[in-house]
């Protein structure tokens, strides 16, 4: 497993039981296409691309994501999320290299 | 000072911003990777054969203008009312001119509460973006903008 | 690069001129960026400077103590930066101060270029976010010679095409778009508050005299020392800028 930064942000802050949310995944990541020559090397430098993101509450996937090699370096993945309660809310991700990881932020709505 | 005269001063004159178009793009090497894909087998793969059909309940937001390829911001929201009985399935996002088209296949839930999905894509030259819906109903709807991409300013 | 590449190509092609067509984004594209600086990737940049400070510089309270503030006021100190302390006896930037404090605690100082030394100092000047930039030039002696030495370098016209910073943030130039970017103002733009920022086209955190280099490369002049007397000085000028038009403090910024 990786020890790359990531962040797991809800928007707005404050929220209550059933309201819509954003949740914003965000990830430290080259996303190499696979098709970039390295300046020094002359080398074409391999893909190496999160390929994979699932958001899931309380362990129960909500979303899935197939990501390609075209997403933006340090990827920023932003969903609709309707709060059922308090809860866990977990990101995993895998890359095409074989690479993996996962983050959880408690859900917390207040009302 | 006038902008002819102050370009000339720093010697810039014969410089303009460029905008990426795909020959140019093309013209300067751009090498295929492993899953290059074009649009129409992309579409395919995902209605089936079905023509998409373009509708205005599918909302891209992108700019017009991208000041830097390496990372242009793509939103999209869907009209629906995301119930188990009537929800958006799917949002497929597609660089048309890209050699790999997909960029990012969104499998939505009802527990989304909105068709919604965003992020920041590169492109490699100006071209539409088109994106797909896929509804629970089996439709396939479809909206699309033109991005120019540009490289400019200073470093 | 292959950037380069397709512009040299265009530049050949001559298909594009300058005058009428120089494409320059519409207010709702420029509406569309400003949205991304809510979902800033630099934003774990600054946590990982956090997290770093933390270990090296023991933390917000290290940092405060080391500079002879009380936690509470470090906000309001760290928003006049660049400063003249005395201990060093020179008009430093937060980096560099932080280079002390990790020398004193008997840690290999990160070098002012690193990574993570940008992320540091991206995580200390946040934690004067929302406030406004207080740099003070009249403060001493000291900060009187930064200003006038960093005003100079600006002013001076070096380098193959005789350009001075100045050349091409004038207020009279300011506006003027060039290669689709129209110049900016560096006050009004808040250079001095909005750096260290992610630059969308470098994919990564950079600061303010990092970018000042790159600027200067373009122009065809020497390039200057990131932590040197005269970067320093040009810091200490164009932060002075930003406060004569009342800016705040915003970390990490979004440029392109």
């Amino acid at each position: 497993m990786a020890d790359r930064k990531s962040l797991i942000k809800i928007k707005p802050k404050k929220y209550k039981t059933g309201e819509v949310v954003k949740v914003s995944f965000m990830i430290m990541h080259p996303m190499e296409t696979g098709m970039r020559k390295d300046k020094k090397t002359g080398q074409i430098v391999p893909a190496d691309y999160i390929s994979d993101v699932q958001f899931l509450f309380d362990g129960k996937p909500f979303t899935t994501l197939k990501v390609w090699e075209s997403v933006s370096t340090n990827p920023v993945f932003t969903v609709g999320f309707k709060v059922p309660g308090n809860g866990a809310l977990t990101v995993t991700y895998k890359t095409n290299t074989g690479e993996s990881g996962e983050s959880t932020k408690k859900v917390k709505p207040k009302g | 000072m006038q902008r002819r005269a102050f370009l000339q001063t720093v010697g810039l004159a014969a410089v303009a911003g460029a905008v990426i178009t795909p020959s140019m793009a093309l013209a300067a090497e751009q090498p295929k990777g492993a899953n290059a894909m074009g649009l129409d087998a992309a579409l395919k793969a995902i209605t089936g054969g079905k023509m998409p059909t373009p509708s205005d309940k599918v909302h891209l937001k992108a700019p017009e203008i991208a000041e830097n390829g390496a990372v242009v911001p793509v939103t999209v929201e869907v009209d629906s009312p995301m119930t188990p009985e009537d929800y958006i399935k799917a949002i497929h996002v597609f660089a048309t001119k890209n050699s790999n088209v997909r960029t990012l296949d969104a499998m939505l839930t009802p527990a989304n509460g909105v068709a919604f999905f965003s992020t920041r894509i590169k492109l490699g030259s100006t071209q539409d973006v088109m994106v797909v819906a896929e509804t629970s109903k089996g439709e396939f709807l479809s909206a699309k903008q033109s991005i120019k991409v540009t490289i400019g300013g200073c470093g | 690069m292959r950037a380069k590449s397709i512009l040299t190509a265009a530049l050949l092609c001559s298909a594009l001129a300058l005058g009428s067509d120089q494409f320059a984004m519409s207010d709702a594209d420029r509406a569309l960026y400003a949205e991304l600086l809510e979902n800033n990737p630099a934003e774990m940049d600054v946590e990982w400077g956090g997290e770093l400070v933390e270990k090296y510089c023991g933390g917000d309270a290290g940092l405060a103590k080391f500079m002879g503030v009380t936690e509470a006021k470090l906000p309001e100190y760290v928003s006049g930066f660049p400063r003249y302390i005395k201990k060093f006896d020179a008009v430093l930037g937060l980096d560099q101060v932080m280079q002390a404090l990790m020398a004193q605690n008997g840690h290999k100082p990160y070098k002012l270029s690193s990574k993570e030394m940008f992320a540091m100092l991206a995580y200390a000047k946040s934690l004067a976010n929302d406030e406004p930039i207080r740099i003070d030039v009249n403060a001493n002696p000291q900060m009187e010679a930064a200003y006038a030495l960093g005003e100079e370098v600006f002013m001076t016209k070096r380098g193959g095409r005789g350009l001075s910073c100045n050349s091409c943030h004038s207020a009279d130039i300011v506006g003027t778009v060039l290669r689709t970017q129209p110049l900016p103002d560096l006050g009004e733009n808040n250079a001095g508050g909005t750096w260290p920022a992610y630059r969308m086209t470098k994919s990564s955190l950079r600061t303010l005299q990092r970018r000042f280099q790159g600027c200067m490369q373009n122009a065809l002049l020497a390039v200057i020392p990131i932590g040197s007397k005269e970067m320093v000085g040009l810091e200490v000028y164009v932060t002075k800028l930003a406060k004569d038009k009342k800016k705040t403090i915003s970390i990490p910024g979004l440029k392109r």
